[in-house]
């Protein structure tokens, strides 16, 4: 999953970028709102985190200017300013939800994922379709109640894929999603790790739970079993 | 006399009543004074024909023929009367009208003159008489003196005179009681933007309305542009003083947001970052609840625009809703709408919105947020009453006591808890109103905020 992260403390905006890199996220970063915005309306993202008060362009105005232009993605908004005025007009402006300065970083991943997971249909962070399970605060994967061994990079891929159940993904957005700006776009290394999770998840090849939908990308083929 | 208008009115009667009775006196002495001249011009006529009627008897005496040309000579009590006497006052003649009538005799003019007199008869008819004294040639060189006198009663002349001021007056009456009508009417009018300013300054002080309507009269006009210029220098004023403090302790918050992240970097030294982030939370909580405190302490209610409650809280709901999309709490919304909270929106948001958000925290399922005008002595006096109600584990009695006191005893509070309540409180007490936690019919708690409408509407 690719983040943007606006913040214009440069101590924030680097811890947290940091902390959301070993939590398994690509991130973008943008320290004003002018450039936060470009951002935001020209990366491949799946979720903003965007500090309200910011030079340039506001917080406010960045939201009122994504949805207006159709950016339907999470955003979560961190603000020093608590009182309810702030957050209902953050709210009512079209972000998802916020975090209140100072955080910790637990709470802001926690909401993160949550937004995620929703914006992707799910209600819970266990993620349940016909006999695969994905626990996105435990980042694992069972089938059949059998835990399945998977490296980072296979269980975001898989994580992708599963909260969006029944999209069709393509290849570009895969790798635009999962690899940092600076990993080599190939995309044959994505075949290459849909096989492997193939393989994995289904040794016999009985549930088939990764599609390939010739020239258009792959799609999590299970039927969902709780949503909301 | 406090009322304009009160003194207006009894101005004008004052005026009106020295006008309309100058006038009448006027008036009715000129009437008097042409009818009294009148009369006196008809006496003289009817002398000059009984002069001219007289004719020596073969006596030698002067007497005057039955039939007279003035035909009310003729008629008893018709109200003219005639009579001739000789130089003893005797009466030689006397007209058939004054038939049984004693014709007083006051005074005899001079011969040759003529004497008008006021006299009355024995029955105080009064009368106005014309006597001439003139020496008649009898014959050659005798000359005889007698004294003619014609009498009129005056009674239909008063008559016409009271007749004329009855209607003088009654008229009078009318167009003074018209005047005076239409001139209350028409300061009542010219008044109306008066009253309308000072509703409309009611209206703001109740907050119902945000400032003057434009729409005064051009000698009014410049009040209400200066009122509504105070009311914005005012407001103005009062957001500057919030913002800087706003500005102040936002501006901490940042730094301390990162702190905490730096912090959290310091992996070797579990322990002293726990303590340090303790530090952090206490420092953040305290910035915090200055920040919360109500924006409309000691201000002037002036300032103030009035909240659409109904607004605001759909607004809320709507953010809740968001927040806590895992949950779905039903949240039920009862407001009578239009109720107006006249306060800060900042302010009925803080309350409405830590409410909501406590009860959507704890419940289970089921929210209610009912806001309704608060009856006070049986009656809604411009009050509200906000009563928010969960199905969640409820509050029990010692902890809502240190719920309500963390607010007033911050610094020996322990940090990482919800303020909510107390500030809650807080600004319910700057507002005069008050808090009470109760057990709702929904089986959790119920917080009812109490908002008493402002002093002096």
């Amino acid at each position: 999953m690719r983040l943007l992260v606006i913040e214009d403390d440069a101590t924030l905006r680097e811890s947290l970028v940091l902390e959301f890199g070993e939590a398994g996220f690509g991130v973008e970063q943008a320290a004003d709102g002018r450039e936060g915005l470009y951002f935001a309306l020209e990366y491949p993202i799946d979720l903003a985190v965007i500090d309200l008060g910011l030079p340039e362009i506001s917080g406010l105005e960045i939201i009122r200017e994504l949805r207006e232009k159709g950016k339907t993605y999470p955003i979560l908004i961190l603000t020093a300013r608590d009182r309810w005025q702030d957050k209902v007009d953050g709210l009512s402006a079209g972000a998802d939800d916020y975090v209140v300065k100072p955080f910790h970083f637990e709470e802001v991943s926690a909401r993160v994922n949550a937004l995620l997971r929703r914006s992707g249909g799910w209600a819970s962070p266990i993620l349940n379709a016909g006999p695969v399970t994905l626990d996105m605060t435990r980042q694992d994967v069972t089938v059949d109640d059998k835990a399945i061994e998977l490296t980072s990079f296979e269980y975001k891929i898989i994580e992708y894929l599963m909260v969006r159940a029944g999209q069709v993904i393509s290849k570009t957005e895969l790798t635009e999603r999962l690899y940092d700006q600076d990993f080599e776009r190939d995309s044959n290394v994505i075949e290459v790790f849909i096989g492997r999770l193939r393989k994995k998840l289904d040794p016999e090849s009985t549930i088939n739970p990764i599609e390939t939908l010739r020239g258009r990308g792959y799609r999590f083929a299970l039927e969902r079993s709780q949503s909301d | 006399m406090s009322s304009l208008s009160a003194r207006l009115l009894v101005s004008v009667s004052v005026l009106l009543l020295f006008f309309f009775g100058v006038t009448i006196v006027v008036l009715d002495t000129a009437f008097r004074k042409a009818g009294e001249q009148a009369r006196e011009d008809i006496l003289d006529g009817h002398l000059m024909q009984l002069l001219a009627a007289a004719e020596p008897d073969t006596d030698g005496v002067l007497s005057l023929p039955p039939d007279l040309p003035e035909a009310r000579f003729g008629n008893i009590g018709s109200g003219l009367y005639a009579e001739l006497r000789d130089a003893d006052s005797d009466v030689v003649w006397r007209s058939r009208s004054a038939l049984g009538l004693d014709i007083p005799l006051v005074a005899t003019p001079e011969p040759g003159n003529r004497l008008f007199l006021e006299e009355s008869l024995e029955d105080n008819t009064p009368l106005l008489t014309l006597s001439m004294a003139v020496q008649w040639e009898i014959a050659d060189n005798e000359l005889k003196p007698y004294v003619f006198k014609v009498a009129e009663s005056l009674d239909s002349f008063n008559a016409q005179v009271a007749g004329f001021r009855r209607q003088l007056f009654s008229w009078f009456a009318a167009v003074a009681l018209i005047m005076l009508l239409s001139i209350s009417i028409l300061l009542r009018r010219l008044l109306r933007p008066l009253r309308q300013i000072e509703s409309e300054i009611g209206d703001i002080e109740d907050g119902r309305r945000a400032s003057l309507s434009e729409a005064f009269p051009t000698e009014l006009a410049g009040v209400a542009r200066n009122m509504n210029l105070l009311i914005d220098s005012e407001r103005a004023r009062s957001d500057r003083y919030r913002h800087t403090l706003d500005n102040l302790a936002h501006s901490l918050k940042t730094p301390l947001a990162a702190l905490r992240a730096l912090l959290s970097e310091i992996i070797a030294q579990k322990d002293i970052a726990g303590r340090f982030d303790e530090q952090i939370d206490r420092m953040d909580e305290i910035v915090r609840y200055q920040l919360r405190k109500p924006a409309a302490s000691g201000a002037s209610k002036l300032g103030l625009t009035p909240v659409s409650v109904a607004k605001e809280v759909d607004r809320l709901v709507d953010g809740l809703n968001k927040v806590y999309r895992d949950k779905q709490p039903a949240i039920e919304v009862d407001v009578a709408d239009p109720i107006r909270f006249r306060g800060d929106s900042g302010d009925f948001l803080e309350l409405a919105g830590n409410l909501l958000d406590n009860a959507c925290k704890w419940c289970e399922q089921r929210v209610r947020i009912r806001i309704v005008p608060a009856i006070i002595a049986g009656e809604s006096a411009g009050g509200i009453e906000i009563v928010v109600s969960d199905d969640g584990p409820g509050i029990p009695g010692e902890a809502a006591d240190a719920l309500l006191q963390r607010g007033t005893r911050l610094d020996e509070s322990t940090p990482g808890h919800g303020i909510g309540l107390a500030i809650v409180k807080d600004i319910a007490r700057s507002y005069g109103g008050d808090l009470t936690i109760q057990v709702s019919d929904l089986g959790g708690a119920e917080i009812k905020v109490t908002i008493p409408p402002a002093p002096g509407s």
